[in-house]
């Protein structure tokens, strides 16, 4: 299989994750396979418990697939040794939780700076770009706080501020807008595309919130453990279809109660 | 290009080591008490340990200095079990002369003789040394000067001997004429004693004892056929043993400072050990302390290591942390454990010397911290701190980031 004119950054091809739990296997996600364009803003939707978060943790290169490939630019990014696959995370991948994680005793730069550390910058080096990241987030005032004195908008903004530190080829986030209010989880959004536009970096926004779904250029729809790759001209169709399902079990559940 | 990136993901940089140190450290400033708390343990360990030992080895150099001064280990002294059947006479000491090892030989004479300075005399040891065994001999000089080599009707008296003829003042004795009785039973000699005056030209302090050192010569002269002892140092103590054989085959008895030395180190080795360990009950706590704290750390920054992997930390960075940790905890404890330990023999010292200071005039010293002490008590420590380091730091290294950082 060539790659459409070099267009394709990430090639999935017939994943599959289980877990042992106890003496039973248990199929996160069934044989998928889909591809991200770079340069693109992709969204990975789905419920709760669908496999959303098994699915961004083999992107995001800490979770071992059992079965089928992952590629970023043609490279099986598992067939990397655990240091170079530690070191592949550093450089090309950028993430941000819904909960967002701190190393306690190290203040916003130096957070920011953890992913350039390990890329063997120093310490100058590192605060340097840094502080270029914080102003990106228009979070710079916030360097020599600790992280956890913080709101949550703040945080997420600096966890995003961390993300593109290293100038990554991708960036994956999980629910970030999960824990904000509307006006906080629009500015995230808003510095996401903003990133995705203006640096021309791919995006990978993985949610059960359907607001977001007209944002995608690309949709990958999953439902228990099922991948469905989906093009921007069906996304406002397959909102469609989600909004009138979701509406038709509210009615179901409202009619329910009436009888009873 | 995919070549070019292949290659950076080969030659791919690491983190400083200077990077995990820092971070290792504000890790412990960040918990302020608790480092204070891992520290101090430390610092009681290793000071505690360090005291006593330092203790230990001080009272047995203060020991060894005191019993053995400045006497060289080096040395043999030769006597005669029987100076009628076996005579320690010029031949023998030729003899000896020729062994191998041998670099310098020293003889001595001693009589019981009775001195006076005007009328009423007392007894006193009298000794006829030459150079040799002079410089052999730990002679505390207070005044004057020691025996030279053309002196011949010179003596060196002990304060004790002088106080006994009546003069007080040591100051006033170099100069004085006195008068040396010593009788001598010599089959061939017309006299029956030796009776003479001698010029004191410098006294000694030998407290408890009444003591004349006269030349040699003065007894070579008289006719007295053996010397009661001859002093030979040795080029290296290793030699020691054989050459006493060798003499001692010859029917002389010899005796060695070693020989007490090796007595004192004995006796001293087990109660060192003894120090060691007591001070080593505080070390083992605060080793508990460290690990204690190594291990709540650990379980407290599950989720940081999670991430810290999670952004591309390689697993062995995470242990390395750990282990920096724990260096940086010994380490500093060692030093304040050590400087504490130090300035504590500091002033139990002087207060021991000022309580003493009645009884003794001179100063003494009942601590020692020999170099190889604090660099062994370091390094001791510093190697425990690894090994303690080492189950939290592998149980750091196998941190999954999924488990940790899993939503809950």
């Amino acid at each position: 299989m060539q790659d459409e004119g070099g267009q394709i950054l990430i090639r999935v091809s017939n994943l599959e994750q289980s877990f042992k739990i106890g003496e039973e296997m248990l199929k996160v996600l069934h044989p998928s396979s889909f591809t991200i364009k770079k340069n693109s803003f992709n969204i990975i939707y789905g419920p709760s418990g669908s496999g959303k978060s098994t699915l961004l943790n083999v992107l995001s290169g800490i979770q071992v697939p059992s079965g089928g490939q992952v590629t970023y630019d043609g490279r099986d990014i598992y067939k990397y040794s655990a240091e170079q696959l530690a070191y592949f995370r550093a450089k090309s991948i950028g993430v941000v939780y819904q909960q967002n994680y701190w190393v306690n005793s190290l203040n916003v730069i130096e957070n920011v700076s953890i992913p350039l550390f390990f890329l063997g910058y120093n310490r100058a080096a590192a605060a340097k770009k840094a502080m270029d990241a914080l102003q990106r987030v228009d979070m710079a005032p916030f360097a020599k706080k600790s992280p956890l004195m913080l709101s949550g908008g703040e945080q997420q903004r600096i966890a995003m501020a961390r993300a593109i530190v290293n100038d990554p080829s991708v960036i994956i986030t999980d629910e970030p807008t999960g824990s904000l209010d509307s006006k906080n989880g629009d500015m995230i959004m808003a510095l996401l595309e903003s990133y995705q536009r203006d640096l021309n970096r791919t995006i990978i926004l993985v949610t059960h919130n359907m607001e977001y779904l007209p944002l995608a250029d690309q949709l990958v729809h999953i439902q228990d453990g099922q991948c469905q790759q989906m093009q921007s001209g069906d996304i406002s169709e397959t909102t469609e279809t989600l909004l009138n399902q979701m509406k038709a079990r509210i009615d179901h559940l409202a009619r329910k109660k009436q009888d009873a | 290009m995919r070549n070019q990136e292949d290659d950076t993901i080969k030659k791919r940089p690491k983190i400083h080591l200077n990077t995990l140190f820092y971070m290792a450290w504000r890790n412990l400033t960040s918990k302020k008490l608790r480092s204070f708390l891992t520290i101090a343990g430390i610092v009681v360990g290793i000071g505690s340990i360090a005291f006593l030992i330092s203790f230990g080895l001080g009272l047995q150099k203060l020991v060894t200095d005191n019993v053995i001064g400045d006497k060289s280990i080096k040395t043999i002294e030769i006597t005669s079990p029987n100076s009628k059947i076996i005579k320690l006479n010029d031949t023998a000491v030729n003899k000896i002369r020729r062994f191998p090892h041998i670099e310098k030989v020293g003889v001595e004479y001693s009589f019981p003789s009775s001195v006076a300075l005007k009328g009423g005399g007392i007894d006193s040891v009298i000794y006829g040394v030459d150079q040799t065994f002079q410089d052999l001999t730990t002679l505390n000089l207070l005044e004057g000067r020691l025996l030279q080599k053309n002196d011949n009707r010179s003596a060196l008296v002990s304060l004790s001997a002088l106080r006994g003829i009546g003069v007080t003042d040591p100051k006033k004795a170099v100069g004085q004429e006195i008068e040396i009785v010593v009788p001598l039973q010599l089959a061939d000699s017309e006299a029956d004693e030796l009776r003479d005056t001698f010029k004191v030209v410098g006294v000694i302090d030998s407290d408890q004892n009444n003591e004349i050192f006269v030349p040699s010569a003065v007894f070579d002269v008289a006719g007295v056929p053996t010397y009661k002892q001859v002093k030979v140092t040795i080029d290296d103590t290793s030699n020691i043993p054989t050459l006493r054989k060798q003499i001692e085959s010859n029917g002389f008895l010899t005796n060695s400072p070693i020989d007490t030395l090796e007595q004192i180190n004995q006796l001293f080795k087990f109660f060192n050990i003894i120090l060691a360990g007591f001070g080593g009950i505080g070390i083992i706590v605060a080793i508990l302390g460290m690990f204690n704290t190594l291990t709540i750390s650990l379980l407290e920054r599950t989720k940081e290591i999670g991430l810290m992997i999670t952004l591309g930390g390689r697993k062995r960075d995470m242990r390395r942390l750990f282990m920096i940790e724990a260096v940086l905890l010994s380490l500093i404890g060692v030093f304040i454990g050590m400087f504490g330990s130090f300035i504590a023999s500091r002033v139990i010292n002087e207060l021991v010397n000022q309580n003493a200071a009645q009884r003794v005039n001179e100063r003494f010293e009942i601590f020692s911290l020999p170099l190889w002490l604090i660099a062994a008590l370091t390094a001791f420590m510093l190697i425990v701190g690894l090994i303690v380091a080492y189950f939290p730091a592998r149980r750091a290294q196998k941190i999954s980031p999924i488990d940790a950082l899993r939503r809950e």
